[in-house]
């Protein structure tokens, strides 16, 4: 038998079920691994970074976007509250949405006016405002174990993962159902698939780019998806990431005009 | 048979783990082959946007108008600089300014004319951080109220401010608008937000302009600034999802006193309701006095169709919006404004501008309350449904398509336009607009003298 690249990924996919056979470690379960990938994902302490969203079609790059996000962790929800604000393109600079418990609002300088709207609403590509901002999964999801299984990451380099299930747990979810692949030992998120109430395959994401950030290494770089037209993709890259003081009063509606620009 | 079903096991988790990695292997192959280098990171200006527009306006006007009106323009071409940007004098102060500069020519203008050259002065302010949290801004302030789309009793500073805009969308009314001159204080918490603010009586109120009678560099406060006013409105974060806002309006016409309060339903819902309550005159009242007291009426003007007392009038928005999974959001909206048209007002409006051989005199006044509500940013009739549709990037052509409908649940008549963005870079933006009344001839929207439009433009960011 040749090896070639087909049946060679099939020793590796026999592998990977040798792999998916074996017992994940006890001592983790679903909810501490999410956990702990929540910490790995986003820094806990109130922080800044700047997200630069490509959008892709058929494989090339159609439009970019760059978005100041502000994120701090609220003590009662265990959630993010986000402050973003648009910076580029020009047509859109200046723009900010403001997640603060269970409610989003898009402020536009242009007509001074403040918003409502619903996570579903798109923000920019394939990302809709759920997905970009800083959120902990732990908090929207009931998360199931799975097993364990060998995937390969956006770079085609194996890993050992736990597969787990994870369901909404309340209306503030931005999905219905999140399957969700995490490394083991390093909790980096690898892989995630977004589903409908309906059961409908969303979106797909890769986690990439692990760089030391803010103390340990974490995925700067996500990929996402359209699952239904899968000639689209957005890359979401997060540079720029520092600690800041952020008061409480910054995730008021009315303090979206007073946010000090960059 | 153990080491059967041992066998067959081994073969399924194969088969399994064969699926899971050819899925693996698709989904691996849809990433961007040349996304994996850091992208170039646009250090754009989030306080600063600066534009250059030329839009090219062409309207088609009915000829058989029920109630005769002033002709208007039948083209129009502008070009405007768009700027808005905020300094930051020092830690605690800075500056903002809003400006719209227009040079235009229209059927109804000879050039040049002092009206070719109007600039529109939106905001120039300053803030002070009094201490955490609390500001206080001196100049002129567009300040905004209310959260439905389609119209907004509580937004009290929106009367007279709406100057020369491009579209008929209530977003955009909001964009092209004047502010205040008014000295605002604002304390915001972590439970809420308290807002003061003063806008001082400055200049005689000036009559209701027409695009024929503007002035070229005049900051226009006799529109602004021809009353003292004061709004006192606090947001109360009661709950995670509740965050009602109150607010209390006074000038020299009377005091309202308004609310608004939305939720959000799952992930594809949000529902809104604003409210503004007040005893004050009818829209015909209001615009006959108006009219009277700026000379645009004679004294002597009759009180055609007969006005109201005054009594409590409320002004209601009522609405919800929904993003389909399509990505498509929708608004859709109640409109109530019980100090508009009544069925009678329009029966008696249309009554005495049809008579043949009518005074001039009479159907300019007919239009002028028309007129007047407009410039008041108030809704004309009682009733109206409002459904808009936004939807954005539409399949990554770098397509922005909108649109709305206004109808008049009296008559069924209304307004339409649709509109579309093509973004041809992040500098140039080319837009399509088409507007249409529709109506029968004796209803609220077909009997404007404006029957379609069509704008096309292009618009440069810096």
């Amino acid at each position: 038998m040749t090896i070639t690249s087909r049946n060679w990924r099939l020793w590796v996919a026999l592998g990977c079920a040798l792999v998916a056979c074996a017992p994940a470690p006890a001592a983790d379960t679903a909810p501490e691994i999410i956990a702990r990938t929540d910490q790995v994902r986003n820094p806990q302490q109130p922080f800044h970074t700047t997200v630069t969203l490509i959008e892709y079609v058929s494989g090339r790059a159609r439009d970019q976007d760059t978005l100041a996000v502000f994120a701090k962790l609220d003590p009662q929800t265990h959630q993010f509250r986000n402050l973003v604000q648009y910076v580029a393109p020009p047509r859109d600079a200046g723009k900010r949405v403001l997640l603060g418990g269970g409610a989003l609002w898009f402020y536009d300088p242009a007509s001074k006016a403040s918003v409502r709207i619903s996570p579903a609403q798109q923000l920019v590509g394939q990302a809709a405002i759920g997905d970009v901002l800083t959120v902990n999964l732990s908090a929207d999801y009931n998360p199931t174990l799975l097993g364990t299984e060998g995937i390969e990451d956006a770079g085609r380099t194996q890993r050992k993962c736990w597969h787990l299930q994870m369901k909404a747990a309340d209306d503030l979810a931005t999905y219905s159902r999140v399957e969700y692949w995490v490394e083991q030992g390093t909790y980096l998120p690898i892989k995630a698939e977004f589903y409908s109430d309906s059961g409908r395959l969303l979106k797909i994401a890769y986690y990439r780019g692990f760089s030391s950030i803010l103390g340990r290494t974490r995925p700067t770089q996500t990929i996402i998806i359209d699952a239904v037209d899968k000639s689209l993709a957005t890359v979401a890259t997060s540079t720029d990431y520092g600690y800041q003081d952020i008061p409480d009063t910054w995730f008021q509606r009315d303090y979206l005009p007073h946010l000090e620009t960059r | 048979m153990t080491r059967g079903i041992g066998w067959g096991l081994l073969l399924l988790a194969v088969a399994w783990s064969g699926a899971v990695i050819a899925q693996s292997d698709s989904d691996l192959s849809l990433i961007p082959p040349d996304s994996q280098s850091p992208p170039k990171v646009n250090d754009g200006r989030a306080g600063q946007n600066i534009y250059l527009e030329n839009a090219l306006t062409a309207v088609s006007l009915r000829d058989d108008l029920p109630v005769p009106a002033q002709p208007s323009y039948d083209w129009q071409e502008r070009l405007l600089l768009d700027a808005r940007n905020t300094w930051s004098v020092d830690p605690t102060t800075r500056l903002v300014f809003s400006d719209r500069f227009n040079v235009r020519a229209e059927s109804d203008l000879s050039l040049p004319e002092k009206e070719s050259l109007v600039n529109d002065l939106r905001e120039a302010y300053l803030e002070w951080r009094l201490a955490d949290e609390t500001y206080l801004a001196l100049g002129r302030i567009n300040l905004k109220s209310g959260i439905a789309l389609g119209y907004n009793p509580t937004d009290y500073f929106k009367t007279r401010t709406v100057s020369e805009p491009l579209s008929a969308d209530p977003t955009v009314l909001r964009e092209d608008r004047l502010g205040t001159v008014m000295l605002r204080l604002q304390h915001i918490g972590p439970r809420g937000s308290v807002t003061v603010a003063f806008a001082p009586r400055l200049r005689r109120q000036s009559p209701i302009y027409s695009n024929t009678g503007l002035s070229s560099f005049d900051p226009m406060l006799g529109r602004t600034n021809s009353d003292n006013r004061f709004l006192l409105k606090s947001t109360l974060a009661l709950a995670p999802n509740l965050s009602p806002e109150m607010l209390i309006y006074h000038d020299s016409r009377d005091t309202r006193v308004g609310f608004n309060l939305s939720l959000t339903l799952g992930q594809s819902v949000v529902a809104y309701v604003e409210e503004s309550a007040a005893r004050r005159q009818d829209l015909i009242a209001q615009a006959l006095d108006f009219g009277r007291a700026t000379g645009a009426l004679p004294a002597g003007a009759p009180d055609e169709p007969p006005p109201s007392g005054r009594s409590l009038k409320n002004e209601l928005a009522v609405g919800a919006s929904y993003t389909t999974p399509g990505r498509i959001t929708w608004n859709f909206e109640y409109h109530l404004n019980q100090a508009g048209f009544t069925a009678a007002d329009w029966s008696r409006w249309f009554a005495i501008g049809s008579v043949s051989g009518g005074p001039a005199a009479l159907s300019n006044e007919l239009w002028y309350i028309r007129g007047y509500a407009q410039d008041q940013q108030e809704q004309g009739t009682q009733q109206a449904a409002f459904v808009r549709a936004d939807w954005t990037a539409a399949s990554g052509l770098n397509l922005e398509l909108s649109g709305f409908a206004n109808v008049d649940l009296r008559d069924g008549s209304g307004q339409a336009q649709g509109e579309a963005d093509y973004y041809l870079s992040d500098a140039w933006t080319l837009g399509l607009l088409a507007a249409g009344d529709f109506g029968s001839r004796k209803s609220d929207f077909g009997s404007l003298p404006s029957a379609c439009s069509v704008l096309l433009s292009v618009r440069r960011y810096f």
